[in-house]
């Protein structure tokens, strides 16, 4: 008999998941019995949030979801944040979570891991949540959750497998897969409208944002046909070569790129959410356009949000533009001038310290991804990193913020590209947060650098106290001595003495088949 | 009481000053930009700040705080994944009935539930919350706060204790209160009463019964010296939950332990014509079986209504406070003869459970032998999802409640050590021991560092190493499923506690264990302990 449990993984691999992250509790290993027959990697997390920011890190580098596998109760709710932080950076990710027999379930009995209503809490941090009531939903499901993925602004999709259903006969549930509904095309008319308006415009300027990062090819050409300077959001970076002379290589929140917004007669926005977190980094609301705006997005809803459109054209970004640049015709229109005024403005603005920290990875490793967090160098390279492609970047320093993402997020990226370098950055307080999952690295093998920003404290927060009027409380923390740390995982550990140094260290990193601890401590490269 | 020198001018400061008035003297978190304000009023308060390295530490923290002062634990996060990070702690005192304050804020009122991408947004925050508390509530204004934090404390004083979540979006938070509500203290101490007829009627039942059993849960903490008085007037065998461990003395020859996982309890419970449940959910957590085999009648005394009837009918359900009941019955009942078969049966019961133990339990309860050799009075010890844990559960005999602090109904991994820094500074002067496994400990072992931070006095982390996710490889075996990741690569522990300034200990036998714990228990500080499992020879 082939259980629900069983048949379940022969799915996930049948759709193409290559990688599974699970810590096996009583409630799951009917997933796991399975699990052998498939080509499927599985990764044990020390932590279930290890495991959700796994999954992360593999589906920006790729644009696929990794699945993650957890107990019901506490394993579900520990892998809640990782989907938040998924969620809010439209991550695809497919979250199975185990959860008690259905015929106990609200009872409030007290069982094992009992949660009251457990799919509730899980739905806030999911694009959609389903439990399961019977194995021959299972294909229906598992289509839905495909569609979702491939067809939808992607996210999170959370499936809860109550026990009895897992471990349920599963034989006479067909195993054909249903076909995987298309991406939305622009409705033709819309798209003579946003030419028409664009073929006009004297001063065009595109937003790019992360929905926009699989038409790289074809933004690059609208951009060069439009001669319209290009903005980047974080999930955006690396869509133009970093070169580029249409390139605005900061961030949208600085003075200069919001200039360049007012003074654009029209403004095209690619799969950008326009939110506080790329555009009004500074939090002080002074976000706005002068002309009129295009808007492509893949999300009606989201084409309602933020700023108002004059022409809202729900497609997918890559569809759109593709279809968009037969229609534009070829003009000059100042825009490497106008990209290289708003560059000039912005280098007094950027931190030559910083600028030269952040520039060592790609000279150390060219191409290589980087995984940031919320860390002092992060929030500068939100302006003063740039990637050298598409999916070469992430950062929880937006969107939902989250700390000790950078970790085991760079993690799941080198599973998901085992021949590309990966640097993940973090700051002393982040790393506190999950560095646990150094052990998960070791085990599995993976080679990734990590760079410790160091200053003892929470930097970005003593600042914040500082601004609010008030003498930093809970900010300069104890830290652990992370070179022993390292050690006593089995890591080879560094305290990088200077750039060239650091340099040195990250190509020395790709040497060995575990994480590299590189330590740097603030006040050796950044002078106060 | 505070007393309000200068006018308090923003809600989160009022706030703080409320906590205080309401007694409480410590709080765990995180600070972040969104919850400033929340910190503002700190230094010029008498509560103390508790900087944890998760939130999910926080909430761990919190939770023995609870479980050792019977106050509620308070804990303050920022929006979005701080909240979704303490998610699982409040979970995990939602199931084991802990009081619980988790205060966080949410993004500004204007921008909630339109998706517009801020920074730590979630959809609806109080959503995730909402199944997992007593009640989650946003604060809309600043004047609902004393409202909010006075239900809080009706449900943590009154009620079946559960968490509470209140957030407060930021521009709530940093408003000018309109009065100043920071001392308006709300208490409803009231517990509902039994009602006398019902009482004289369990009276009746227990006076005729010929073997009844007392059961006993963590709701029945502070019951229990009527219930000893009980049990003694009827020569009635108390058993207790693991959440109601200490109840009895262990020396007391009417103890039957919390040892209703075995199966020489279960005989003896086959056979009483009467049980007496007090303060207990009698959950399957506690039973390792789906309800237990209770033949006879059954009264149930429980704060909650929907108690009384779960699982088993009850004869009577008494809805009432358990210290309160369980002293009326006292008075309801006279001393009968005593029995003295009864009191070789428990001997005998708990002789047999000992008999019966596997050799890996014997192993774990050779540890806690050690363990308990040591110990020092009044001692606690805070347990993760270990085999030895739940060896303890019923194996090691706490002297006191409020001793043994396990992650019973939610049975969370990485509970442990957090937990036992809450207890610890809820209770200084108390010695404190963590006993976790290599798996779990790594869930939460960045905690370490808040330990050493903020604990000066004997603080032990037991740890127990088989280098597997025991049992789950064990689960695995006895269901003829591969063992998949239950196998893990695990880090040099004792060189990790090291790196976290933690006097450290590797002892290679019971004998090293019993030194290492006796300089380990004088030691002002955090102490860490690796035993390995293959250190221990219960053949010697
Ligand atoms: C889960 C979570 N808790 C708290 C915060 C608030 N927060 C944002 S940045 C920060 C400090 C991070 O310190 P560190 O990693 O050392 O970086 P630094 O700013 O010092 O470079 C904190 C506490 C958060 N973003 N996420
Ligand atoms: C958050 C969470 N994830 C998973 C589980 C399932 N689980 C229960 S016990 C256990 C093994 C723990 O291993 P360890 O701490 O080494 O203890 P051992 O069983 O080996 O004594 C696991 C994975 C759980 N209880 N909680
Ligand atoms: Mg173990």
């Amino acid at each position: 008999m082939a259980t629900c449990g069983e048949i379940l993984v022969k799915l996930m691999e049948a759709y193409g998941i290559e990688c599974a992250f699970g810590i096996p509790g009583t409630h799951t290993i009917e997933l796991y019995r399975g699990l052998p027959q498939t080509n499927i990697r599985h990764v044990t997390p020390r932590h279930e949030q290890g495991a959700g920011f796994m999954a992360d890190g593999y589906a920006r580098l790729t644009g696929k979801p990794a699945a993650c596998m957890t107990v019901s109760g506490p394993g579900a709710l520990n892998i809640a944040t990782a989907m938040g932080q998924a969620l809010q950076d439209s991550v695809p990710m497919l979250v199975i979570s185990a959860d008690n027999n259905t015929f106990e379930k609200g009872l409030g009995e007290g069982r094992l891991h009992e949660t009251r209503n457990l799919q509730a809490a899980m739905a806030e941090c999911s694009v959609w949540s389903h439990t399961l009531a019977r194995a021959d939903e299972l294909p229906k499901v598992m289509a839905r959750a495909f569609a979702i993925f491939n067809s939808e602004r992607p996210g999170p999709v959370h499936i809860s497998m109550p026990l009895n259903v897992t471990t349920s006969n599963a034989d006479h549930v067909p195993m054909d897969l249903w076909a995987i509904p298309s991406r939305p095309a622009a409705a033709p008319a819309q798209l003579q409208q946003a030419a028409d308006l664009l073929n006009e415009s004297q001063r065009p300027v595109i937003a790019l944002g992360g929905g926009a990062a699989d038409a790289a090819e074809w933004v690059r050409a609208l951009a060069e046909k439009l001669d319209a300077p290009v903005s980047l959001t974080h999930n955006a970076k690396g869509i133009l070569p970093v070169d580029h002379s249409l390139h605005v290589d900061t961030s949208p929140s600085y003075q200069p790129v919001r200039d360049l917004y007012l003074d654009a007669d029209v403004v095209l926005g690619i799969g950008t959410e326009f939110s506080e977190s790329d555009y009004d980094f500074f939090f002080n609301g002074e976000f706005a356009l002068g002309g009129k705006l295009i808007r492509i997005d893949i999300d009606a809803t989201q084409l309602t949000r933020n700023v108002r459109p004059d022409i809202a054209i729900r497609a997918d970004a890559q569809l759109a533009t593709e279809a968009l640049l037969p229609l534009i015709n070829e003009s000059r229109r100042n825009g490497s001038q106008r990209t290289a005024q708003v560059k000039e403005l912005l280098a007094p603005l950027n931190h030559p310290g910083y600028q030269a920290f952040l520039d060592a990875f790609q000279v150390a490793l060219p191409g290589a991804a980087v995984i940031g967090d919320s860390t002092q160098p992060a929030y500068f390279g939100a302006a003063q990193y740039h990637a050298p492609a598409p999916r070469r970047f992430a950062s929880a320093a937006t969107g939902y913020g989250t700390l000790g993402y950078a970790l085991p997020a760079a993690f799941g990226a080198k599973l998901a590209k085992p021949d590309l370098p990966v640097i993940s950055l973090i700051g002393d307080g982040g790393l506190q947060f999950t560095i646990n999952e150094l052990s998960t690295a070791i085990e599995a093998k993976i080679s990734v650098a990590v760079v410790v920003w160091n200053n003892e404290r929470y930097e970005m927060i003593a600042q914040n106290f500082v601004d609010a009027g008030m003498e930093p409380i809970a900010c300069d923390i104890y830290t652990p001595n992370f070179l022993k740390i390292a050690e006593g995982y089995g890591c080879p550990a560094h305290r990088a003495e200077s750039i060239e140094h650091l340099i040195e260290l990250l190509r020395q990193a790709q040497k060995v088949d575990v994480p590299t601890i590189i330590e740097v401590r603030e006040q050796d490269f950044i002078q106060a | 009481m505070v007393e309000n020198s200068k006018a308090v001018a923003s809600c989160g400061e009022a706030l703080v000053k409320l906590l205080e008035a309401y007694g409480v003297d410590t709080v765990f978190g995180i600070p972040g930009v969104h919850t400033l304000e929340l910190y503002r009023g700190l230094p010029s308060s008498n509560v103390r700040h508790v900087l944890t390295r998760h939130e999910q530490g926080a909430g761990f923290m919190a939770d023995g705080y609870a479980r050792v002062s019977g106050k509620p634990g308070v804990a303050f996060v920022i929006t979005g994944p701080g909240l979704t990070n303490i998610s699982t702690a409040i979970g995990q005192a939602y199931s084991d009935s802990i009081p619980m304050l988790v205060i966080s804020s949410v993004n500004e009122t204007n921008t909630l539930g339109k998706g517009w991408g801020r920074l730590h947004e979630t959809k609806n925050q109080r959503a995730i919350t909402e199944p997992l508390t007593a009640f989650s509530a946003t604060a809309y204004r600043a004047e609902d706060i004393p409202d909010l934090i006075a239900r809080a404390f009706a449900v943590f004083n009154s009620e079946r204790p559960r968490p509470v979540h209140l957030e407060i979006p930021m521009d709530v938070l940093a408003s000018p209160v309109a009065y100043d509500w920071s001392n308006e203290l709300r208490i409803a101490r009231s517990r509902p009463q039994a009602e006398p007829k019902l009482i004289s009627a369990a009276a009746d039942l227990l006076k005729a019964s010929k073997r009844p059993v007392i059961i006993a849960g963590g709701g029945a903490l502070d019951a229990a010296e009527s219930l000893l008085a009980i049990a003694e007037k009827l020569t009635a065998p108390v058993f207790t939950t693991v959440a109601g461990k200490g109840i009895v003395s262990p020396q007391h020859e009417l103890h039957g332990g919390a040892n209703l996982c075995m199966s020489p309890a279960w005989d003896y419970l086959e056979q009483a014509d009467l049980v007496l449940a007090i303060g207990t959910e009698l959950a399957d957590t506690d039973m390792w079986r789906d309800t237990l085999p209770i033949k006879g009648d059954i009264i149930r005394i429980d704060i909650d209504a929907r108690k009384l009837n779960d699982l088993y009918p009850a004869k009577i359900g008494i809805l009432a406070d358990a210290m309160g009941a369980a002293h009326q019955l006292n008075q309801a009942i006279d001393s009968l003869e005593t029995k003295p078969s009864v009191v070789a049966d428990v001997a005998n019961l708990k002789n047999g459970i000992l008999q019966e133990q596997a050799e890996l339990q014997q192993k774990h309860l050779a540890v806690l032998a050690c363990v308990k050799n040591h110990l020092p009075a009044e001692g606690f010890i805070a347990t993760d999802m270990t085999q030895i844990s739940y060896t303890g559960n019923y194996g090691f005999e706490s002297e006191g409640t409020r001793s043994w602090l396990h992650p019973t109904g939610f049975g969370t991994l990485g509970y442990g050590l957090p937990a036992g820094i809450g207890a610890k500074i809820a209770a200084p002067e108390r010695a404190g021991l963590v006993l976790a496994g290599d798996g779990g400990f790594l869930y939460t072992l960045q905690e370490l560092a808040t330990a050493v931070e903020e604990i000066h006095t004997p603080f032990v982390v037991l740890l127990w190493n088989n280098d597997s996710l025991g049992q789950i490889r064990d689960d695995m075996i006895a269901m003829d499923i591969p063992t998949v990741g239950v196998s893990p690569v695990n880090p040099n522990y004792t060189m990790l506690a090291k790196a976290f300034s933690c006097q450290t200990y590797k002892p290679q036998s019971l004998d090293e264990l019993e030194s290492c714990l006796e300089e380990a228990f004088k030691y002002m500080g955090v102490s860490f302990i690796e035993m390995h499992d293959s250190s221990v020879d219960i053949a010697q």
